[in-house]
């Protein structure tokens, strides 16, 4: 492969830290970020627990009202744009460009691409259309548009950086952000781009996480220790949460000529999707099964050199039982046994944010030679006979990452990610 | 090409909606309500393009010419403009038109404009 895609920069404001360091220690300890919350001001909604972004307030859809943690800036000019998971994704990119010894005034030079993925912004964007009904249609907010709809985020974050590479957005539900980092990896890969900016975000708030009760897809569960149990026989749904995470990915020769340092190599991409149902995973796990291993195969490997799987498992019944048979097939069955969490146990489940999120939690583990263990699993389902899921963190390197997600419609998506040679 | 009227919004929005400016500009805002007196209404026009303006500018707007002009001087962009426009149409219970506001390029054009149309119009 001529052009090697690198991952050289990382940035968090998610459920269990706003900096590299907080999140890996949490990811080591298995430490939550759920906190007990009372969605809409309603005491009788089931859902009790949700992966809160500390030290953010999106109190009001208007801008004036948002507050941040102080260690962060985002100009005014932006602000007026964005959704509050707009805000995550500037203060996550912030952390990116700096971790990667980039300056924002570079990132106009049309070699640098941006990649986004949210869902758009529910919360905004029925305060927006609660005003043109209102008003029957005489008034809206002149930004409406452009802070609400999914796009928002490569909207207002490429016009801001001046960015005159590739900008596109990427909507699969949960495979979004997914999806935007192995199209990433292709601009690279086919000498289009040198660098390419990923992000995936979503808001915390009712509307993007209330909206999937109606679903039956929330965890009922009102203890922030165990609600989210990807894989546990007593899983009873997923918990939400937001936040965003930003990755610089680099063409290697570029990364090491500006001496950029190298976190993980990212060798491989594949997808496949269920053919199967709009909401529902295939019950067998059929398309993640095909798109782990057009993704093993991307990079040429087997099953066996895989050390980790970063599962997709939210914790919903149905979805943790087809990844575990996906799993199986793709590695028990081949005699390869890489250990298996998913860190949606600690974090929640960030939806369109989710990808790139466990990307970057995947690029932590290769860095930093830890994997996370499975935590909240104390009576893993039968389903999962015959997958090594560590109950506590390893302070082991873990060889090959594979990092699985899967989305509405039966989108699936994998990367596969390696230390560094 | 006549414009619309400004929709009809209940009086008690008022105040929540200044809430964000400067406490003078707010005074000098209910100033107008009781008086009427056209000068008041300066702090507010400032108060208003400062709260929408898309770069802080360097010095306080009331220090600056009136020839100082909105976009090219002071950061405006289009969508900025329509904030400021829907803003002060709703707040002073006017109407303005596209073609009216392509016409006012500067601090001392604005001022003179909406001094114009709120002595014209149905201020509340």
């Amino acid at each position: 492969m001529p052009f090697l895609p690198v991952i050289t920069g990382l940035g968090f404001i998610t459920s269990i830290g706003h900096d590299r360091a907080t999140v890996g220690h949490n990811l080591r300890e298995l430490r939550h970020g759920f906190a007990p919350v009372e969605f809409l001001g309603n005491p009788n909604l089931p859902v009790k627990v949700a992966g809160t972004v500390k030290g953010f307030d999106f109190p009001s859809p208007n801008w004036r009202d948002w507050r941040w943690p102080d260690n962060f800036s985002v100009d005014r000019e932006l602000l007026r744009g964005l959704a509050p998971h707009g805000v995550y994704a500037v203060c996550a990119l912030q952390q990116a460009l700096a971790e990667a010894g980039l300056d924002a005034a570079q990132l106009g030079d049309g070699g640098t691409g941006l990649f986004c993925a949210s869902a758009g912004s529910p919360f905004m964007l029925g305060h927006f259309l609660a005003q043109l009904q209102e008003t029957r249609g005489e008034r809206g907010n002149p930004m409406g548009i452009v802070s609400s709809i999914a796009g928002t985020l490569n909207f207002n974050l490429a016009a801001h950086y001046k960015i005159s590479g590739a900008v596109c957005g990427f909507v699969s539900a949960c495979a979004s952000s997914s999806h935007a980092l192995g199209y990433a990896m292709d601009e690279i890969r086919l000498g289009r781009q040198s660098r390419m900016l990923v992000i995936g975000a979503e808001d915390m708030t009712a509307e993007s996480i209330v909206s999937f009760s109606s679903l039956r897809a929330l965890s009922n569960n009102p203890d922030p220790a165990t609600a989210s149990r990807p894989f546990d026989s007593q899983r009873d749904g997923f918990v939400g949460t937001g936040g965003a995470v930003a990755l610089v990915v680099e063409e290697a020769g570029l990364a090491r000529h500006r001496g950029a340092r190298i976190q993980a190599e990212l060798i491989g991409w594949g997808q496949a999707g269920d053919g199967h149902s709009v909401a529902a995973s295939h019950p067998a796990g059929a398309g993640l099964r095909e798109a782990m291993r057009r993704t093993l195969a991307d990079a040429r490997v087997n099953a066996a050199a895989v050390g980790y799987v970063n599962a997709h498992a939210t914790s919903t019944p149905a979805g943790d039982r087809s990844e575990a048979l996906a799993l199986k097939a793709v590695f028990t069955d081949q005699g390869a046994r890489p250990r298996v969490s998913s860190t949606k146990a600690l974090t929640g489940h960030g939806l369109s944010l989710a990808g790139a999120m466990e990307a970057a939690f995947c690029t932590l583990a290769i860095d930093e030679a830890f994997i996370p263990g499975a935590a909240h699993l104390t009576d893993p389902d039968p389903a999962c006979a015959g997958l090594d899921l560590p109950r506590t963190s390893l302070e082991e390197a873990p060889g090959l990452v594979l990092n699985n997600s899967s989305g509405f419609g039966g989108s699936n998506v994998c990367h596969l990610l390696r230390r560094p040679a | 090409m006549k414009a619309p009227a400004a929709p009809t919004l209940p009086a008690t929005d008022q105040k929540d909606r200044i809430k964000h400016l400067p406490a003078e500009a707010r005074a000098a805002f209910q100033r107008f309500q009781a008086t009427c007196d056209p000068v008041a209404l300066d702090p507010v026009i400032l108060a208003i393009l400062e709260d929408f303006i898309p770069r802080p500018p360097a010095r306080p707007l009331a220090e600056l010419p009136g020839d100082t002009r909105l976009i090219d001087d002071l950061s405006f962009d289009s969508l900025a403009i329509a904030e400021v426009v829907f803003f002060t149409e709703d707040l002073f219970g006017i109407s303005i038109s596209n073609e009216e506001i392509v016409r006012v390029r500067s601090l001392a054009d604005l001022r003179g404009f909406i001094h114009a149309k709120v002595a014209a119009g149905p201020a509340r």
